[in-house]
C-alpha cells in the first residue's frame, strides 16, 4: 500500500483553512462542510498510516522538506506514535467540530479556519523533527487558540484568553533562546541531529535545552504554573476544552517526549519530578472544585503530569514505554475529551446539575465509561498501564515515585466517584433538557471508542484480553439486556449462574469449591429474593453480574493479573449495587475509596513480590525473596483487610451495606466480603508465616481478626439500626475467620472456611428477613418495631435459626465453628488476642438478642398492627437457608470432609477423624448427629408436656401485664428497646468511641481544607500567573542544576 | 560587536520582563513583550552572528564554493525573520484582547479581570 | 463411648436424683442465708411444696407461642447440661449422654436456656422483663470471660477437652486436683462462678425490690413450675462441671453430694456478704478483679 505523504496532513489543514477563505461568508453549510472533509482527510491520511502500521509493512518514514536532507531542512516523521497521536488529533478536531456546528454556523467561516489552523499546527507539533518548526507550530497553536476561547459565550473568557497569551509570550521567550543556544552548540536544529552528536554538551547547550524544556513543559500547565489553563478550562467553550485537554496535552506531550532525546536520559528525573508534583497536588486541589469545567481541568493537568511521569520512566519501562505511556494518554484524552463533550450539554456548572444525564441512558453509560477509564479500572488501557508501570518502577525500587502515583491516582478516583454519586443520586433539576442527537452521537461514539481501545490495548498486552473472560463478557452483555423486565432478566441471571456453576465445578479444587458455590450457587438464592422487584431495575444486573463475574473470576485466577483484574471488577460491580441504595451515597463512595486503596495496596504487593517477572504466578509468593516477603506480606494482607472490613479499615462498612437494598445487602455482606477471605486464603497459603523485624505478622493478624471481633461485635450492640448491626457484626465475623487463618494451624483455617459457608447462609438470611421487615415496616429502627412476631412468623423464624445459629449455641451449626475454634487454639503458639475472641462470643449474644426482641417480641405499635407478613419472594430464600442451616447442623461433614482433607496439603497435623457419626480431634469429640437428637427429644418432651398442661390457657391481650397495679396503654412507652443495652454503654461505652472515623476523617478534611488553602494561588490575576511561571522556572532550574 | 548586540538583547528583554510584570496596565504589558521580543530577536543575530564574515548572499563575492568559510551562518537570521512575523502575530492578537477586555469592563487594569480563580 | 439404649434409663436416674437432691439442696443453701441474715428461714421441703402449688394453679395464660417455649427452652437448657456431662467418674452408669460431645458442648449448651428463657421473656411485652434480659446478658459477657480463659488453660493443661479425661487426669489424691495444680485458673474460675449463679452482688438481672425477679415476671402455674425446676436443677448442673474441672470429679454420690454442695456455698457465701452491684460496677469488677488472673492462667499454662 502506498502511503500519503506526511505534509498532505499539514496541506489540508492550511488548504482547508485558506478555502475557507475565499467562501462567501453566508454559505455557511458549506463551510462547515469545507472544514469536515478538511478534517476527515486529516483522520483518514493518519489512519492508513496506523492500519499500515498495525497490520501493514509500514515502517517510520521521514519525509524531507525541499528534497534536500536533514539538517538542512525540515524534516517530518510519520512512525506508529506519530500516526497515532494525529489521528487523535484529528479525530479530536472532527468531533469537535460536529459538535461545535451551531457555534460555526453563527459565527462563520473565519471561526471553522481557526479550528483547522489550530488542529494543524498540532499535527505539526508531533510530526515535525526540527525544533524551530516545533516553535512555529507552537506559536500557531496559541494564536489560533487565543481565538477559539472566543467561541465561549462566557465573557469570563475573554480574560482567561488574555492570560494565556502572556504566559505564551514567557513560553515564546524561554522556547526561543533554548532554541538558539542549542543551534550555537551542536549546529542543528534537527533533533536527530543533536541526538547523533556525540561530543559532550557544552555549558551553553544545557543551558538551551533547559529552557526548551521548561518552554515546552509549561505547555502541559505544571503546577504551579497552571493558573492560566485552568481559567481556560473553565470559561471556553467546553468543545474547545476538548481539543485543549485532549488534543493540545497530547501534542505537547509528544513534543517534550521528543525533546527529551537531546537532553538524555539525565533529565528524566526532572520531569518525572514536575510530573508526580502536578499530578498529585492537582488532584488535590480539585477535591476542592465544585465547577464541573475547573473540575475537569484540574484532572487534565493531573493527568498530564502523570504521562509526564512515565515518560520519565522511560529508562526502566523499555519497550513497554508506548504501551504504558500511550494506554494512559489515550486514556485520558478520550475519557476527558467526552466529558467536555458532556458537559456541554448540561446547563448547570456545579456537579449537582450533571443529575439530568439520568434522562439519558447512552449519557449514564458514557459518563461510566470515562470515569472508569480515568480510573484506571479494567478492561480499559489506563489499567494495563498502571499495572505495567506499577511493575517497572517496584522491579526498579522506584518505591516512593508509585506510591505518590497511587496516592494521586485514588484521590482522582475519590473525586471523580463521589462526583458519579451526585449524579446517580441527587434529585434532578425538574428543568427540560434537549439532547441534541448530533452531540449525544459524538459522545457515543467517543465512549465506544474507549471500549475499542479496551479491546486493543487487551489484544496488546502480554496477557489473555479482559474482554475475551466470559463471565465479565456476560456481564457486559447484560447491559444490551437492559430494556427486559426485572423478573425476565432475573430469571437469566439465576440460569446463567448455576450453568457457570456446573460448568466449571468439575475443575475446581475444594476450596474454589466452597467459594464457589456460595458465589455462585449461593448469589443465585439470593437472587430468587429479587424476583419481589418489579419494572427494569435498571442497572441492577449488569452491576450484579459484574460483581459476580469478579468474584468468579477471581477464585479460578492463577496468576497476580487476574487476579487483580477479577478483584478490580467485583469492586466496580459491587460499588454500583451499593450506590443504589436511597441514602447510600456517601457511603458507596467511602466504600469505593476504601476499596480502591485497597486495590492499590494489593497491585504494590503483587509488583513488589514479581520483581518485574511477568507473568506473576500466584504460587509464586512463596518464593519471594527475604528482602521483599515481609513487606509483600503487609501490602496484599491490608489490601484483603480493606474487604472483610477488619477494625481500623472499617468504616465504609456499616453505612456501605445498611443503606444497599434489602436484596443487595445479603449479596454485599454474605458474598462480597468473602472475596477478601479468599485473598488471605491465598496469602496465607503461599506465603505462610513471615516475619518483619522478628515480628511474626500472622501474630499481628491474630490480633487484627481478635479486634475487629471484639469491636465490630461491641459496636454492633449499640446500634439502633436493624441492618446497620447486622453490617457491624459482619465486621465482628469476619474477625473471627482472619482470627482463624492466622491461627496458621489445620483447624483455625477449617474453621475459617466454616465461617465462611456460615457467615454467607446466616447473614444473607438476617439481611433478607430484616430487609423484608424494614419494607413493610417503613423504618429500619428497631425502637421503632415490636412485637411483630404474631404478623410475620416466617421471618421470625429466620431471624430465630439465624441467631441460634450466629451465637454459637448447640445444636445449630454455628456450635460446629466454635467447636473446631476450641480445639484450634489448643495448639495456637500465641495466646493473648484469644481473650478477645472469648470476649467476643458473648457480646455477640446481647446483639443477637436485642436484634429478635425489638422487632418481634414485646410490643406490637399502633400503626404496624395490619401489617402482612414479608413478601413469598423474599421469603423464600430465607426458608431454603433455614433448610441448609439445620441440615448444615446435624451433617457438617458433607462440606467440610473434602476440605479438611485439602487442608491437610497445608497442615498435615490437627486433621478432624469424620469415620463415624462422631467427628474427633486430638482433643475432643462431637457429635452432631446425637447432639440434635437428644435435645430435640428433651425439648419435644417438655413442650409436649407444657403444652398438655396449659391446654386451656387464656390468650390474653397486649397490656394485660402485671404492671405496678396500672394498665399500660401505649406500647410506645412499655416497649424497651430504645437504647436497650444502656447499662453496658456505661461500662463500656468508652471502647466504641469512634475514633477510627475521627481519623479517615482527618485525614480528609486535611486534604480537602489543604486543597482550599493552597488553590487560592490561583488568584485570578494573570500577572500572578507569570510570576508562578517565573517561580517555576526558578524552583525547576535550581533542583536540576545537577544535571 | 556581538558581545554589545547580545548584552543589548538580554538587557531588552531583563527590561521588558521588568515592565511586564509590574504593569498593571495591560496595554503598557503588551508594549513591554514587544520590547522583549525585540532583545529576544537581538540575541538571535548576535548568537549566530560571527565576526569577518560577510552576509550569507551567494554572488560574484562568495562563490558558492567558498561559502562555508565566509559568510554568517543564514539559519540566525532566518529565524528571526520567522519570529518577528510570529511576534507581530501574537500581539496584534494581544491587542485584539486588548481591545475586547476594554469593551467589556471600561478598564485595562489586568487586576481587575479576576472573576476566574481558584 | 457410644450411645446404648441403657442409657436412656441410666440417664433419666441420673436426672432424677440430681433434681430431688438440688430441692433439698436448694433450701438448705437458702436456709443457711437467712440463718446469716438472723431469720428462720424456708421449710427444707419448701421447693416441693413450690412446685406442688405451681402445678396446682387453675389460672392460666399465655402471651403467645414464644411464652410457652422459655420454660421448655429453660429446662431443656437444664437437663441438657446435666446429661451431656458424666456425673460420677468410673461409673458408666452415669456418665449420661456425654458420647454426644466434649467440654464445649456443655460450655456452649449453657447459653441455650439463657437464649430461650431471654426470647420467652420478652414475648411477654413485659418491660421489666426485657430491662433484666438487658441488665443480665450484659453482666454475662465479662462474668463468662475468666471461666473462658481457666477452660481454656487447663484444656492446654490437660491436652484434652474430654471432661472424662480431664476427671481422670485428677485421680489418685486431692493434690492432683486442677485447684491445686492450676490455681490460677481456678480462682479465675471461681470469680466468674459468682457472676453466673444469679446470687447477689451479682443478680441485678432478677433484682426483686426494682424490676420483680426480672425476665420471669409474667410467668405463673405450670411455666413457673418448669422454670422453678431449672431454677434448682440448673446451678447443681453448672457446679458439676466446676467440681468435674476443678475439683476432682466425684467418684460416688455421697462425694458429689458434698462437692456441690461446698461449690454452691462458696456463691451464697460470698452473696450474704456483699450487696448488689450495678451492671458497670460488676464489668468493671470482673475486668479487673478476674479478667488478669484469667489471661495469667493462660499465659503461665
Amino acid at each position: 500500500m502506498v502511503m500519503p505523504s506526511a505534509f498532505l496532513i499539514i496541506a489540508v489543514g492550511l488548504g482547508g483553512a485558506f478555502l475557507l477563505g475565499f467562501l462567501r461568508n453566508e454559505w455557511r453549510a458549506t463551510a462547515f462542510a469545507v472544514t469536515v472533509l478538511s478534517l476527515a482527510s486529516i483522520i483518514l491520511i493518519s489512519s492508513m498510516w496506523v492500519w499500515g502500521f498495525a497490520y501493514g509493512e509500514a515502517k517510520p518514514v521521514d519525509f524531507l522538506t525541499a528534497g534536500i536532507a536533514a539538517p538542512f531542512a525540515i524534516n517530518l516523521r510519520v512512525g506508529l506514535p506519530e500516526a497515532t497521536l494525529v489521528l487523535l488529533v484529528g479525530l479530536t478536531g472532527l468531533f469537535s467540530a460536529i459538535y461545535l456546528k451551531a457555534s460555526f454556523e453563527r459565527m462563520g467561516k473565519r471561526a471553522m479556519a481557526v479550528l483547522l489552523i489550530d488542529i494543524m499546527a498540532l499535527c505539526g507539533i508531533i510530526l515535525t523533527r526540527d525544533i524551530f518548526n516545533m516553535f512555529v507550530f507552537f506559536e500557531l497553536v496559541v494564536i489560533s487558540t487565543g481565538g477559539l476561547i472566543l467561541l465561549s459565550e462566557d465573557q469570563r473568557a475573554l480574560a482567561a484568553g488574555f492570560k494565556y497569551l502572556i504566559v505564551s509570550q514567557f513560553i515564546s521567550l524561554m522556547f526561543l533562546l533554548g532554541t538558539i543556544f542549542i543551534y550555537h552548540s551542536y549546529g542543528t536544529l534537527n533533533i536527530d541531529g543533536m541526538t547523533q552528536t556525540t561530543a559532550a554538551l557544552a555549558k551553553g547547550a544545557s543551558l538551551g535545552f533547559f529552557l526548551l524544556f521548561i518552554a515546552l513543559v509549561t505547555e502541559l500547565k505544571p503546577f504551579p504554573a497552571n493558573g492560566w489553563a485552568l481559567d481556560i478550562y473553565e470559561a471556553a467553550h467546553p468543545a474547545f476544552s476538548a481539543i485543549f485537554s485532549a488534543a493540545v496535552g497530547t501534542a505537547a506531550l509528544f513534543a517534550v517526549n521528543k525533546t527529551l532525546q537531546i537532553g538524555g536520559d539525565a533529565w528524566l528525573p526532572v520531569a518525572t519530578g514536575i510530573g508526580i508534583v502536578t499530578f498529585v497536588v492537582s488532584n488535590i486541589l480539585a477535591l476542592q472544585q465544585t465547577n464541573d469545567r475547573r473540575l475537569l481541568g484540574y484532572s487534565s493537568i493531573a493527568q498530564v503530569g502523570l504521562v509526564l511521569v512515565v515518560i520519565g520512566q522511560r529508562d526502566i519501562l523499555g519497550d513497554k514505554f508506548m504501551f504504558v505511556a500511550g494506554g494512559i494518554l489515550l486514556a485520558h484524552t478520550v475519557a476527558k475529551a467526552g466529558l467536555y463533550w458532556l458537559s456541554g450539554m448540561v446547563s448547570g456548572r456545579e456537579l449537582q446539575a450533571w443529575t439530568v444525564l439520568r434522562k439519558n441512558p447512552i449519557m449514564l453509560f458514557a459518563f461510566i465509561t470515562f470515569i472508569a477509564m480515568l480510573s484506571g479500572l479494567p478492561p480499559f488501557p489506563g489499567f494495563y498501564a498502571k499495572w505495567e508501570l506499577a511493575h517497572a518502577l517496584f522491579a526498579s525500587g522506584r518505591y516512593g515515585l508509585i506510591a505518590f502515583i497511587l496516592f494521586g491516582a485514588l484521590v482522582e478516583a475519590g473525586y471523580l466517584f463521589r462526583w458519579f454519586g451526585f449524579i446517580i443520586k441527587r434529585e434532578m433539576s425538574e428543568e427540560r433538557v434537549v439532547f441534541l442527537v448530533r452531540k449525544v452521537m459524538v459522545v457515543f461514539v467517543t465512549a465506544l471508542g474507549g471500549w475499542w481501545l479496551s479491546y486493543i490495548w487487551g489484544g496488546l498486552s502480554s496477557y489473555k484480553n479482559i474482554l475475551y473472560n466470559i463471565p465479565f463478557a456476560f456481564a457486559l452483555a447484560f447491559m444490551l439486556l437492559e430494556w427486559l423486565p426485572a423478573k425476565v432478566k432475573n430469571t437469566i441471571a439465576i440460569i446463567a449462574m448455576c450453568a457457570y456453576f456446573y460448568i466449571s465445578y468439575p475443575s475446581y479444587d475444594p476450596l474454589q469449591l466452597i467459594f464457589g458455590m456460595i458465589i455462585l450457587l449461593g448469589g443465585a438464592i439470593v437472587l430468587l429474593a429479587s424476583y419481589n422487584w418489579t419494572g427494569r431495575r435498571q442497572g441492577f444486573y449488569t452491576s450484579a453480574m459484574l460483581m459476580y463475574a469478579g468474584l468468579s473470576m477471581l477464585i479460578v485466577s492463577e496468576n497476580s493479573f487476574s487476579f487483580f483484574v477479577a478483584w478490580e471488577l467485583l469492586t466496580v460491580g459491587s460499588y454500583f449495587l451499593m450506590l443504589r441504595g436511597k441514602n447510600s451515597e456517601p457511603h458507596a463512595l467511602s466504600y469505593i475509596v476504601f476499596s480502591l486503596g485497597g486495590a492499590f495496596a494489593i497491585l504494590s504487593g503483587f509488583a513488589l513480590a514479581a520483581q518485574g517477572i511477568q507473568p506473576f504466578a500466584l504460587t509464586g509468593l512463596g518464593q519471594v525473596a527475604q528482602t521483599y516477603a515481609p513487606w509483600v506480606f503487609i501490602l496484599l494482607a491490608i489490601g484483603f483487610m480493606t474487604k472483610t472490613a477488619a477494625i481500623g479499615l472499617h468504616i465504609w462498612l456499616p453505612g456501605a451495606h445498611a443503606e444497599a437494598e434489602a436484596d443487595v445487602s445479603p449479596m454485599v455482606s454474605g458474598i462480597l466480603l468473602k472475596a477478601g477471605l479468599f485473598g488471605l486464603f491465598v496469602l496465607l497459603m503461599n506465603m505462610g508465616k513471615t516475619q518483619l523485624y522478628g515480628i511474626e505478622l500472622t501474630h499481628i493478624l491474630l490480633w487484627m481478626g481478635a479486634l475487629s471481633a471484639f469491636l465490630g461485635n461491641l459496636m454492633a450492640i449499640f446500634q439502633e439500626d436493624a441492618k446497620r448491626l447486622l453490617a457491624y457484626s459482619s465486621i465482628g465475623q469476619m474477625g473471627y475467620a482472619l482470627f482463624g487463618l492466622a491461627m496458621m494451624n489445620h483447624l483455625g483455617w477449617l474453621m475459617a472456611l466454616l465461617f465462611v459457608i456460615n457467615h454467607y447462609i446466616y447473614k444473607s438470611m438476617l439481611f433478607l428477613s430484616v430487609g423484608g421487615i424494614a419494607k413493610r415496616t417503613g423504618t429500619r429502627n428497631m425502637f421503632k418495631m415490636g412485637g411483630l412476631i404474631a404478623l410475620m412468623p416466617l421471618s421470625f423464624i429466620a431471624v430465630l435459626v439465624g441467631i441460634i445459629a450466629m451465637s454459637g449455641v448447640p445444636p445449630l451449626s454455628g456450635f460446629g465453628g466454635r467447636w473446631i475454634f476450641y480445639n484450634a487454639i489448643m495448639t495456637v503458639d500465641y495466646r493473648l488476642p484469644i481473650v478477645l475472641i472469648f470476649l467476643s462470643g458473648p457480646i455477640a449474644f446481647l446483639y443477637l438478642f436485642r436484634l429478635i426482641h425489638t422487632i418481634f417480641l414485646g410490643q406490637l405499635k399502633d400503626e404496624h398492627r395490619k401489617l402482612k407478613e414479608v413478601p413469598f419472594w423474599l421469603i423464600l430464600p430465607q426458608m431454603l437457608f433455614v433448610i441448609f442451616l439445620l441440615g448444615f447442623a446435624v451433617l457438617p461433614g458433607l462440606a467440610l470432609r473434602r476440605v479438611d482433607g485439602y487442608i491437610s496439603k497445608f497442615f498435615a497435623d490437627g486433621a478432624l477423624n469424620w469415620d463415624s457419626s462422631v467427628i474427633t480431634s486430638n482433643y475432643g469429640y462431637w457429635n452432631p448427629v446425637a447432639i440434635m437428637i437428644i435435645i430435640s427429644v428433651i425439648f419435644v418432651i417438655l413442650l409436649a408436656w407444657l403444652v398438655f398442661l396449659n391446654r386451656k390457657a387464656q390468650k390474653v391481650k397486649q397490656f394485660n401485664i402485671v404492671y405496678a397495679a396500672e394498665r399500660p396503654y401505649r406500647p410506645e412507652t412499655t416497649h424497651y428497646a430504645w437504647n436497650f443495652f444502656a447499662s453496658y454503654r456505661k461500662a463500656m461505652g468508652f471502647l466504641v468511641q469512634p475514633i477510627v472515623t475521627n481519623f479517615w476523617n482527618a485525614i480528609t478534611g486535611t486534604l480537602h481544607s489543604g486543597a482550599d488553602v493552597v488553590r487560592r494561588i490561583y488568584t485570578g490575576n494573570g500577572q500572578t500567573y507569570a510570576y508562578h511561571f517565573l517561580a517555576f522556572v526558578v524552583v525547576v532550574f535550581m533542583l536540576s542544576m545537577g544535571v | 560587536m556581538a558581545h554589545i548586540a547580545m548584552f543589548t538583547g538580554f538587557a531588552l528583554i531583563l527590561m521588558g520582563l521588568y515592565g511586564a510584570l509590574t504593569n498593571r496596565n495591560i496595554m503598557r504589558m503588551i508594549v513591554f513583550f514587544t520590547i522583549v521580543n525585540t532583545g529576544i530577536n537581538l540575541v538571535l543575530v548576535a548568537v549566530g552572528y560571527l565576526p569577518g564574515r560577510t552576509a550569507p548572499i551567494l554572488d560574484d563575492v562568495v562563490p558558492a564554493s567558498e561559502a562555508a568559510a565566509k559568510i554568517i551562518d543564514p539559519v540566525p537570521q532566518a529565524l528571526v525573520l520567522t519570529a518577528i512575523v510570529i511576534g507581530l502575530g501574537i500581539t496584534a492578537l494581544m491587542l485584539a484582547y486588548a481591545y475586547k477586555l476594554f469593551e467589556l469592563k471600561r478598564t485595562l487594569d489586568i487586576s481587575k479581570f479576576r472573576e476566574l480563580k481558584w | 463411648m457410644t450411645f446404648e439404649w441403657i442409657q436412656i434409663p441410666y440417664s433419666l436416674m441420673t436426672l432424677l436424683i440430681v433434681i430431688i437432691y438440688a430441692f433439698f439442696m436448694t433450701a438448705l443453701i437458702a436456709k443457711i442465708g437467712a440463718r446469716a441474715g438472723r431469720r428462720y428461714g424456708i421449710r427444707i421441703h419448701q421447693n416441693f411444696l413450690d412446685l406442688f402449688k405451681n402445678y396446682s394453679l387453675r389460672s392460666s395464660i399465655t402471651h403467645g407461642y414464644m411464652f410457652y417455649l422459655a420454660p421448655v427452652f429453660r429446662l431443656t437448657g437444664g437437663i441438657g447440661l446435666l446429661l451431656f456431662v458424666p456425673t460420677i467418674y468410673g461409673s458408666q452408669m452415669f456418665s449420661n449422654l456425654s458420647f454426644a460431645g466434649d467440654l464445649i458442648l456443655a460450655l456452649y449448651f449453657i447459653f441455650f436456656g439463657t437464649l430461650g428463657m431471654a426470647l420467652g421473656a420478652a414475648e411477654s411485652g413485659h418491660p421489666y422483663a426485657a430491662i433484666g434480659i438487658s441488665r443480665g446478658l450484659s453482666q454475662v459477657t465479662m462474668a463468662e470471660l475468666p471461666f473462658a480463659l481457666s477452660v481454656f488453660a487447663i484444656a492446654v493443661q490437660y491436652q484434652t477437652l474430654s471432661v472424662t479425661d480431664i476427671v481422670a487426669a485428677q485421680q489418685g489424691g486431692f493434690m492432683n486436683w486442677t485447684v491445686f495444680t492450676n490455681p490460677l485458673a481456678v480462682t479465675a474460675a471461681m470469680m466468674s462462678f459468682l457472676g453466673t449463679m444469679m446470687r447477689s452482688p451479682f443478680d441485678l438481672h432478677l433484682a426483686p425490690q426494682e424490676i420483680p425477679i426480672g425476665p420471669p415476671t409474667e410467668y405463673h402455674s405450670s411455666y413457673l413450675a418448669l422454670m422453678q425446676t431449672n431454677r434448682n436443677l440448673f446451678p447443681v448442673a453448672k457446679v458439676v462441671i466446676y467440681m468435674n474441672l476443678f475439683f476432682g470429679g466425684a467418684t460416688n454420690w455421697p462425694v458429689f453430694f458434698l462437692k456441690v454442695f461446698l461449690i454452691y456455698l462458696f456463691s451464697a457465701f460470698v452473696g450474704v456478704v456483699f450487696p448488689r452491684f450495678r451492671v458497670e460496677q460488676s464489668i468493671r469488677w470482673f475486668m479487673v478483679w478476674a479478667v488478669p488472673v484469667g489471661i495469667a492462667a493462660i499465659l503461665l499454662v
